[in-house]
């Protein structure tokens, strides 16, 4: 690039990024710390505080590995079997990422709540989904449903079906193609695609502030004390559970940013990954 | 050589788990991912298109064209607009910096662009409340006011618009910029005439993405716009205080309104990609 | 169509691009379904039933090695698959890397390896579950000449050794001639001849199977091999008058171009010694004539075909 433009570009640039990420990410660790470690311990290890860290921690563990295996088995879907209508299901599975969490909140209310369609029988067989953790659950998977998909459904389609149907001619089932020979072939992109997910569940506010009702001590999840502490006068509190989950942050960029090739891949609009004709090996020799 | 001829029957694989195997496969598999999906997003989305329309078209108007929604999603609208064109150009520049210059710490850099993607919303909320609000050590004040909500859309939405244009632009092939050079091309012209026509499909998609993310945007925006009626209360927060006094069908009118525009916009991107890409290949 | 493979040989489809090779050992194989007909290896019906239950080997144009295993892995998968005892499988698995001479690198992975030793990792697998058949789908297509020679002929010493019915699909003419005890030509989905590789050179079915199993120029209407003409400078020993247009030397033969007086132009092929007796160079008249031992149908030359096929 000319010269000229060089070191301008740089200041708008790395300027822009300054005022807008670094700054304001610093200043919360600042501000967390700002009256001393022992405080911001205090804060962070209160019940109301203890509580959200422990639901927020079940929340993972569930919704993460619900996700995971519709993920791959979704990938495996698309990839392996075509079906008048994949697109269908490949645009089906993006919704979420052009829906708004808030909406997405609602309409679980919709359909799990007191006037919801399945309410009434929710209610008599005294299962509670909304309020409570099977809701904050389920909108925790919802929000995060596509990002295993989207991940291993293009490894699994630039491998191809070549090595499993070796597999198949040396005598091996489904079921152990699938685990001696499709799964250790998706691990990597596997690991980001859950490592996407549980940055998601982490994060994500606005579905569960509807789902949940955020009842202190009950319904809270990090996310939620957050938003609470800074609206409530608690924000040291608040503070010291945003360092909490930045750092966490970190470390999803950390474990993402080890693969180059990733980046090609990640940033296209949402229905891009139709499965292509390369999928299956040409039968014409050249 | 100690070889041993082969049998004739060869070594079989058992045969019962066939039938099963097949079943699983074809039948059971398929059938928990789509019920995993409707229960999850199918049914719920329904839900909400149906709740919307629950009472006529008359109450979904209504619901629609009250004073306080319309305001939301004006400001919605002109804000996530705004955002998307904005950040478009900032993610350019960071791109070409990033794809044309060289210094130490682009690694460092790419994370700092990915970092509103990882970041929970509420967080980057708050860190922009700190920096910008109330307390802020430079003295800068946007709680409250719209220039906040345009501060927390741009951080969300920064690290599409950047990632949708590097790979455009790093593989753009330099010798078509050298021969338009070659051929008395100033560097602006360059830039007007070859360079930005082949991003510009990048941009437009990151553009795209960025907006239909902006206009659902809760969670960074809750903190620092203080969500006040007519002044700074975007689409979501108005659905959200729908939900809390149990007005479920206007919010959900309102919801309907937001994934009406959000679709409309992807697949606009999704088409024009398409056509992009088809003149490419020639 | 119908075929049927002999026991212990070993058989070449041969046959240009796309004509349908591959797919009817895929469907041999059982990784595709046909329309219509059945498969029967041994006797035995298996039309219906899955690959991996067939009892068969198969090794891919790109070798498909399970690239997260070990050269050791890989061969022992399909035994390890049938629960075979640990010491069954090492010892089986290291006779095979020694009979394909990869122990060497029985620890190293797929992407270590050159083509060529993928390829012989990938019969070593095949080979490991002692299939009823040999499968191979152009499986030197994706090597350099010189390696593909070298695995050529080092599959025919192994067919030797070990005699596995063996079905292998190439459009290369000499690698089918060179390797196969019988020849199938395939062209468009439809079985052009059958029968041992000297004798359909000789004794071609019609003018595509002479076309494609070896060189072919016009004769008088008919197709003939070039080797079959007699080129020489003596009016008295008969034949038509031609001006040499062309002299290529390729390697161990020369290819001489005619234009013949009347008729279209023609090309002979003569050794480099008949060809240094003749002496010849653009622009010279000599004389041209079928050899009385030309071969063709029937031994009598190929007449061109009025249609294409």
């Amino acid at each position: 690039m000319t010269a000229r433009w060089r070191w301008p570009l740089r200041v708008v640039a790395f300027g822009y990024l300054a005022l807008l990420v670094v700054i304001p990410v610093g200043s919360v660790f600042y501000r967390a710390f700002e009256h001393g470690f022992a405080t911001a311990w205090d804060a962070v290890t209160t019940p109301d505080a203890l509580h959200a860290l422990f639901l927020t921690l079940i929340v993972v563990l569930i919704a993460v590995p619900l996700d995971t295996v519709f993920g791959v088995g979704v990938a495996l879907i698309l990839a392996r079997h075509r079906f008048p209508g994949s697109w269908l299901l490949d645009a089906l599975v993006d919704i979420p990422l052009a829906i708004s969490p808030v909406v997405i909140g609602l309409s679980l209310i919709l359909v799990y709540g007191k006037s919801g369609w399945f309410g009434n029988w929710l209610a008599a067989h005294g299962i509670q989904v909304i309020f409570s953790l099977p809701g904050i659950v389920m909108a925790s998977a919802a929000v995060a449903l596509p990002y295993v998909v989207r991940e291993v459904l293009p490894v699994l389609l630039e491998i191809g079906t070549e090595q499993e149907q070796a597999a198949a001619t040396l005598g091996a089932g489904p079921f152990t193609t699938f685990r001696r020979i499709t799964l250790p072939s998706i691990r990597r992109s596997l690991a980001y695609g859950v490592t996407l997910t549980t940055a998601r569940v982490l994060g994500e506010f606005g579905a569960v502030v509807i789902v949940s009702g955020a009842i202190a001590g009950r319904t809270q999840t990090l996310t939620l004390f957050i938003q609470d502490g800074i609206e409530n006068l608690n924000p040291t509190g608040a503070y010291a559970g945003a360092v909490i989950l930045a750092l966490l942050a970190l470390l999803v960029l950390i474990v993402l940013g080890g693969d180059p090739e990733r980046r090609k891949r990640r940033w296209r609009s949402p229905s891009d990954q139709f499965p292509s004709d390369s999928e299956t090996p040409s039968l014409s020799t050249t | 050589m100690g070889l041993s001829v082969p049998a004739l029957g060869g070594v079989p694989a058992g045969r019962g788990r066939r039938r099963i195997d097949r079943m699983i496969g074809r039948v059971a598999g398929p059938s928990l991912a789509v019920t995993y999906l409707s229960l999850l997003v199918l049914l719920p989305v329904a839900a909400i298109l149906s709740r919307a329309l629950s009472g006529g078209f008359g109450a979904f108007w209504q619901a629609v064209s009250q004073p306080e929604a319309v305001a939301a999603l004006k400001l919605t609208l002109v804000c996530s607009l705004g955002v998307a064109v904005f950040n478009s150009l900032a993610g350019l520049v960071i791109a070409w910096v990033l794809v044309r210059d060289d210094f130490p710490g682009k690694r460092v850099v790419g994370a700092v662009i990915d970092l509103p993607f990882a970041l929970p919303t509420v967080v980057a909320g708050l860190t922009l409340l700190t920096l910008y609000g109330p307390d802020s050590p430079f003295g800068v004040n946007v709680a409250g006011t719209r220039a906040g909500i345009v501060l927390a859309l741009a951080f969300v939405t920064l690290p599409f618009c950047v990632r949708s244009v590097q790979p455009v632009l790093a593989e753009l092939d330099r010798e078509t910029e050298e021969a338009a050079a070659s051929l008395g091309a100033s560097s602006a012209t360059v830039l007007r005439r070859v360079v930005l026509p082949s991003v510009a499909p990048g941009m437009l998609a990151g553009a795209g993405l960025a907006f239909a993310r902006a206009i659902g945007e809760f969670g960074s925006v809750v903190l620092i716009s203080g969500n006040l009626p007519f002044k700074t209360e975007v689409a979501s927060s108005w659905i959200y205080s729908l939900s809390q006094s149990d007005d479920l069908s206007a919010a959900a009118a309102v919801s309907v309104v937001l994934i009406a525009i959000s679709l409309a916009v992807l697949i606009a991107i999704g088409l024009l990609r398409r056509r992009f890409e088809i003149d490419e290949t020639v | 169509m119908t075929l049927e493979v002999p026991e212990g040989s070993l058989t070449a489809l041969l046959g240009p691009s796309g004509g349908g090779k591959s797919t009817l050992l895929r469907v041999i194989a059982g990784l595709e379904v046909p329309d219509a007909g059945t498969i029967e290896i041994d006797g035995e019906d298996v039309t219906g039933v899955p690959v991996r239950d067939r009892g068969i080997g198969f090794c891919f144009q790109h070798y498909a090695p399970f690239r997260h295993l070990t050269v050791r892995r890989n061969v022992a998968f399909g035994l390890e698959v049938r629960r075979r005892p640990k010491d069954e499988i090492r010892s089986r698995v290291d006779e095979l890397l020694d009979l394909v001479r990869i122990a060497h690198l029985a620890d190293r992975y797929p992407a270590q390896l050159s083509g060529g030793q993928r390829q012989r990792m990938a019969l070593a697998r095949a080979l490991a579950i002692e299939p009823r058949v040999l499968l191979l789908d152009e499986p030197f297509g994706a090597l350099d000449a010189q390696v593909r020679q070298q695995l050529r002929a080092w599959l025919r010493q192994l067919h030797e050794k070990i005699s596995v019915t063996t079905v292998l699909v190439t459009h290369d003419q000499e690698e089918a001639m060179e390797v196969a005890d019988r020849l199938v030509i395939i062209n468009e989905g439809h079985l052009e001849q059958i029968g041992a590789p000297a004798a359909m050179y000789d004794s071609p079915a019609n003018e595509f199977v002479l076309k494609f199993l070896g060189p072919a120029t016009l004769w008088r209407g008919r197709w003939i091999r070039p080797h079959d003409l007699v080129v020489h400078r003596d009016p008295d020993l008969g034949g038509e008058r031609a001006t040499v247009e062309r002299v290529t030397h390729l390697g161990f033969e020369i290819r001489i171009d005619l234009s013949l007086a009347a008729g279209s132009p023609v090309w002979a092929q003569l050794s480099r010694g008949s060809a240094a007796e003749l002496d010849v160079a653009p622009g010279d008249q000599v004389w041209v004539a079928l050899s009385e031992s030309a071969a063709g149908v029937d031994g009598s030359p190929v007449p061109a075909s009025t249609h294409r096929h």
